[in-house]
C-alpha cells in the first residue's frame, strides 16, 4: 500500500469518518477493494465502511471456494459475513506462488483442504491486529479486547469499535507471528449452509467470467486448427477470408504449436487464426478459408483402432508396478481354485464447460496483460514469459471466475493462443474464442482407461489376489518409478496392479478431466460386484466383509482406514434402502471409493425396460472431514454425480480418419434435466478432522453405482459405457 | 453497415451491424455491452443465450438481430435489475447457481414457464427446462427454486 493511501486511510480511521455501509447487492461480489482501503495482511483489505474483501488466489469456477475459503476466514477475523466481498485482482506470483501460500494452482480437490489451516492463520492475524490497535487507541490490555461480529468490544466498559473504524491504524501494526485460533467448537459460521458469495451477481447477469471482458479497440479472433491431432499445417489461402468486411488479419499458429510441457504435457494444435473487428466477421472469414493439411498417421485411423490396440496391450504380459504379497498370486494352481476375469473401459470424455475456451490478450512492447478464467495463472505467466521474452514482473493475468473449468482451464494453452494473436495483430487487445465446434472437434479429452481385471479365489471361496492392469492413454508427464498401487483397502491378501500408457498411439490429446486418473480405477468397484455375484454374496455385504475394521492402509496421498469406508458404505446403504423389496425391472448397485483423504459411497437405484434405462436415485454417504459450507458441499457433491451420468449415458468421443465426428451438443449430449434422477448426499459429521476435499470424490461413483444396478435390475454385465440400447437388450 | 434500431430491457438502443444476419446473442453482448447473456453453443442447444423476444423465450444464437426490430426484447439484465423477480429470490435462498455461466438462462426459461403456468407441475417444469443445459448439475435445485418462486408468486398475490 502506498504511504499516501496509508496515511488517508490511518486518519479515516481515528475520525470514525465515512460509516456509510453499502447495501447489499450494490456491489459486486467480485470487485477490487477501494484505493482507500487498510490492508491487513497478504489477503484482506477493509475500507472504511466496514466493507472487508477477501483476495481469492485460487480459482473459482463453480466448486464453491471463494466462499468457502472467505467463510474460514471470516470465522477467525470474526467479521460479519454480509459485509465480506470476494475480491480477485490479479496473478501475484512473488507474493502468492510458494509453499507458504499454497500457490495459484487450483485442483485435485484440493483448495479447501490445503488452505484451511492458512485460511485460518489468515483470519485470525487479521483479528488480532485490530484487537491491538482498539486496545491501543482505548491504552487498555490486549486480553479485554475482543473482536465480535465486525467490533472490537472492550470488556468492562462496553466501548466498542467498528472494524472499519480500526482498519487503518491495525493496518499499520505488523503482522502477528503467532496467532491464536478460535476452538472448532466455537464456529458459529464454518459448518453454516451460506449461499454462494457469487450468487446475487449470477442471478442479474452481472458476473464477469473471462468471455465477458471488453476493452477499448478490442479485437475478435477464432482458430481453424488441424482436424486431425498431431497433424501439420501445409498451406492456405486467405484470399477470399480477408474479403469479409471487418477482417483484419489472418495469420497461421504454427509458431506456437506442438508439445507443451506446461503444468502436465499437453500440445497445441498447429492453425489459422483469424482476427477481426466482431466475432461474426471472424467465423464467416473463418469459413471462407482455403487449408490444406498435412493429417499424419492419426488420420489413418478410428477410435476403433485405438480401442483394439489397448485390448491387445491388456492381453501382453508387462511387469508389475506395484504389488502387495505375491505378485503371481492369481496363478497360484497350489490355492487358486477358481479364476475370474473381466476388461472395462472408461474412454475419452469432452469436458464441454458451459463457458467455451477463451482468453483476451493485450500484448504491448514491453507488457502483456490477460483476462481469462484459469485453474492455474501461474503457468500462463510462466509460458508468456518464453513466448513473448518478457519478465514475469510485466506480465500481468487478471484473474476471474469461469464457467466451468474441470481440469480443461488448467492447461495455458488458449493464453499462450490469444498472446500470439495479439502480438501478430500488431499489440491490439484480442479476445480470441474457441466456438463450441471447437471445443468438441479439436479439444483435449479425458483420457482413455482400459481395465484388466483377474480374481482368483481359492478352495473356500476367498478373495485370494486381485490383479490390476491399467492401460492409459496418457502418464501425466511423472514416470512410474515408485510402486502405484488402486487405492484399494480392500483386505486382500495378493494385489497387484501394473499400469502401461499409450501416450504414443494416441488419436487425441489426454488431459486433466474431474476426478483425474480415478474413473477407469473406480470400475473395481465392478469387478468387486462380480466377485460378490461369483461367490453368491449380497455386495454390500461382501464388500464390508473385505474392509476389516480398524485396518489403515497407506493411499496414494492419505492414509485409508476401512473404519471410514465402512461407516460410509452402511450409511449409503441405509439411506437408500439397500435390502428393501424392489419393482420388477429394479435394481440398486453400490459402489465405494476414496479420494485423497475423503471416503465416499454411492447407491444406484435404476429400473430397465425393455432396452430403456431410467436412473430413479442416487444416494450419496461422504465423509470429507470437517465440512465448511454443507450447501457448497451438497452442490458439488450431487453435481459430481451429475457430470459422470453424461459420460455413462452420452459420453465416449468417437473418431473417424482422426477426426472427432461429434461436432455440438445436438450430437454431444449432456445430460438434461429430465433424465437427472434424485439425489440425496449425506455428510458425514467428520468433527475433528480438517476438511479433506470433496470436488471430485463423487463423480467416479457415478458409473459402477450405475451399472451394478443394471446388473441386480437385469442380470446383464454392461462393462463399457456410454450405456447403449443394444447393450440392454 | 447497416443500421439497427432495438428495444432492449425498456430502451431503444440504435447500433450499426456489419451483417444483419449476425445472432442477437453477439449485438447483445458485443454491441451493447450486455454480457449477462452468454454464448454456450450457437446452435440453440444449451440455452444459455435465451432472452425474452415479445414475451416468448427466444435463443439468441440461433436468431437474426435484423428480425427482432421494433419487437420488445429482454435479457436477463432486464428481468429484473434489483434481482427481486422471484425466481432470483428462490436462486438465491436455495443456493442453485455453482459457476453460475447457464444460469442467466435457465432463469429467463423458467420466467416464461411461471408466465405461462404460475403452478407448473414436477412434469411440466422438466418439458420446459430439459433443453437448459448444466454441466455443474444443479438440476434439483433449479427445480426446486421454480417450485419455491412459484409459491411467492401465489404468496405474493392478492
Amino acid at each position: 500500500m502506498k504511504r499516501r493511501q496509508f496515511l488517508r486511510a490511518a486518519a479515516l480511521g481515528t475520525s470514525g469518518l465515512l460509516l456509510c455501509f453499502r447495501a447489499e447487492g450494490d456491489a459486486g461480489a467480485v470487485e477490487l477493494a477501494p484505493a482507500v482501503s487498510a490492508a491487513l495482511g497478504d489477503y484482506l483489505r477493509v475500507a472504511p465502511d466496514g466493507t472487508v474483501f477477501f483476495r481469492l488466489v485460487k480459482h473459482e469456477m463453480g466448486q464453491g471456494i471463494a466462499t468457502a475459503l472467505a467463510q474460514i476466514v471470516c470465522e477467525e477475523l470474526c467479521a460479519s459475513w454480509e459485509a465480506v466481498r470476494i475480491e480477485l485482482g490479479h496473478a501475484d506470483l512473488v507474493r502468492f506462488q510458494d509453499a507458504d501460500h499454497g500457490g495459484y494452482d487450483t485442483g485435485g480437490s484440493a483448495s479447501v483442504a490445503g488452505q484451511y489451516a492458512l485460511m485460518r492463520k489468515v483470519g485470525a492475524s487479521a483479528r488480532q491486529m485490530l484487537e491491538q490497535a482498539a486496545a491501543a487507541a482505548w491504552r487498555v490490555p490486549l486480553e479485554e479486547c475482543r473482536a465480535e461480529d465486525h467490533w472490537v468490544v472492550h470488556r468492562g466498559t462496553s466501548r466498542r469499535l467498528s472494524f472499519g473504524q480500526l482498519a487503518g491504524a491495525a493496518s499499520q501494526l505488523p503482522v502477528p507471528g503467532r496467532v491464536r485460533l478460535k476452538a472448532e467448537r466455537s464456529f458459529v459460521l464454518i459448518g453454516q449452509p451460506k449461499p454462494s458469495k457469487l450468487s446475487p451477481d449470477i442471478v442479474v447477469g452481472r458476473l464477469k467470467y473471462g468471455i465477458d471482458q471488453q476493452l477499448p479497440g478490442m479485437l475478435y479472433a477464432v482458430i481453424e486448427r488441424c482436424p486431425v491431432f498431431r497433424g501439420r499445417l501445409s498451406r492456405f489461402d486467405a484470399s477470399l477470408a480477408s474479403k469479409v468486411p471487418g477482417v483484419r488479419h489472418v495469420f497461421s499458429t504454427r509458431p506456437i504449436a506442438g508439445p507443451r510441457t506446461a503444468g502436465f504435457p499437453h500440445d497445441i494444435r498447429e492453425g489459422v487464426a483469424v482476427v477481426a473487428d466482431s466475432f461474426w466477421a471472424a467465423q464467416r472469414a473463418r469459413k471462407a478459408l482455403k487449408i490444406e493439411w498435412d493429417e499424419g498417421k492419426n488420420a489413418s485411423h478410428d477410435s476403433e483402432d485405438f480401442e483394439r490396440w489397448a485390448r491387445e496391450r491388456a492381453a501382453e504380459r508387462s511387469d508389475p508396478t506395484g504389488y502387495v504379497g505375491d505378485p503371481n498370486a492369481v496363478a497360484d494352481v497350489a490355492v487358486v481354485r477358481r479364476t475370474l476375469r473381466a476388461s472395462y473401459v472408461y474412454p475419452h470424455q469432452l469436458h464441454s464447460c458451459m463457458e467455451p475456451l477463451n482468453c483476451t490478450a493485450h500484448v504491448r512492447e514491453d507488457a502483456c496483460e490477460v483476462w481469462c478464467g484459469s485453474q492455474a495463472p501461474n503457468h500462463i505467466v510462466w509460458e508468456l514469459e518464453k513466448l513473448l521474452g518478457l519478465p514475469a514482473a510485466a506480465i500481468r493475468v487478471h484473474l476471474m471466475p469461469s464457467g466451468g473449468g474441470f481440469g480443461r482451464r488448467y492447461y495455458p494453452d488458449f493464453a499462450v493462443e490469444a498472446a500470439y494473436v495479439s502480438k501478430q495483430a500488431g499489440g491490439r487487445p484480442v479476445k480470441m474464442l474457441w466456438t463450441r465446434e471447437d471445443d468438441q472437434l479439436v479439444n483435449m479429452a479425458h483420457h482413455y482407461q482400459h481395465m484388466e481385471y483377474q480374481a482368483a479365489l481359492d478352495q473356500s471361496g476367498r478373495l485370494h489376489a486381485w490383479y490390476e492392469k491399467e492401460i492409459r492413454s496418457y502418464t501425466w508427464g511423472a514416470t512410474h518409478a515408485d510402486p502405484e498401487l488402486p487405492p484399494m483397502a480392500y483386505a486382500i491378501p495378493n494385489i497387484r496392479y501394473d499400469f502401461e500408457d499409450m501416450v504414443r498411439d494416441e488419436l487425441i490429446q489426454s488431459c486433466a478431466w474431474r476426478g483425474v486418473v480415478e474413473h477407469g480405477k473406480a470400475l473395481g468397484e465392478c469387478f468387486i460386484d462380480e466377485v460378490a455375484a461369483a461367490v453368491g454374496a449380497d455386495p454390500y455385504q461382501y464388500r464390508l466383509s473385505l474392509l476389516r475394521p480398524g485396518r489403515v492402509v497407506q493411499g496414494r496421498w492419505a492414509p485409508i482406514s476401512s473404519d471410514r469406508l465402512r461407516a460410509v458404505l452402511a450409511l449409503a446403504a441405509e439411506k437408500a434402502g439397500w435390502g428393501k423389496p424392489l419393482g420388477a425391472g429394479q435394481g440398486r448397485g453400490i459402489a465405494l471409493f476414496p479420494y485423497g483423504g475423503t471416503c465416499a459411497a454411492a447407491v444406484a437405484c435404476v429400473t430397465v425396460s425393455g432396452r430403456k434405462l431410467r436412473i430413479d436415485r442416487l444416494t450419496l454417504a461422504v465423509d470429507c472431514g470437517r465440512v465448511i459450507n454443507p450447501s457448497g458441499a451438497t452442490n458439488q457433491l450431487a453435481g459430481g454425480l451429475v457430470w459422470s451420468l453424461t459420460a455413462l449415458l452420452h459420453g465416449g468421443l468417437p473418431i473417424r480418419g482422426g477426426r472427432a465426428v461429434r461436432s455440438n451438443f445436438h450430437e454431444n449430449e449432456l445430460l438434461g434435466m429430465a433424465e437427472c434422477p434424485a439425489i440425496d448426499v449425506h455428510l458425514l459429521p467428520g468433527r475433528g478432522r480438517p476438511p479433506s476435499g470433496i470436488g471430485e470424490v463423487s463423480s467416479p461413483l457415478g458409473v459402477p453405482a450405475v451399472l451394478n444396478a443394471i446388473y441386480a435390475a437385469t442380470g446383464k454385465r454392461i462393462r463399457t459405457i456410454p450405456v447403449t440400447e443394444s447393450a440392454l437388450a | 453497415m447497416v443500421q439497427i434500431r432495438l428495444d432492449v430491457n425498456g430502451q431503444t438502443r440504435a447500433l450499426e451491424v456489419d451483417d444483419p444476419e449476425t445472432p442477437l446473442l453477439w449485438v447483445l453482448r458485443d454491441g451493447l455491452g450486455l454480457t449477462g447473456t452468454k454464448y454456450g453453443c450457437g446452435v440453440a442447444r444449451c440455452g444459455a443465450c435465451t432472452v425474452h423476444v415479445g414475451g416468448q423465450a427466444v435463443r439468441s444464437c440461433v436468431v437474426a438481430v435484423s428480425s427482432v426490430e421494433g419487437q420488445p426484447i429482454t435479457t436477463i439484465e432486464g428481468l429484473s435489475p434489483a434481482g427481486e423477480h422471484p425466481l432470483q429470490r428462490a436462486w438465491l435462498d436455495l443456493d442453485v447457481a455453482q459457476c453460475g455461466y447457464c444460469q442467466a438462462g435457465q432463469i429467463m426459461t423458467a420466467a416464461v414457464l411461471l408466465q405461462r403456468r404460475p403452478e407448473p407441475s414436477d412434469e411440466e417444469i422438466t418439458q420446459a427446462m430439459s433443453r437448459n443445459l448444466c454441466r455443474c448439475g444443479t438440476y434439483p435445485r433449479i427445480r426446486d427454486a421454480i417450485r419455491k418462486a412459484a409459491s411467492m408468486k401465489r404468496g405474493a398475490a392478492p
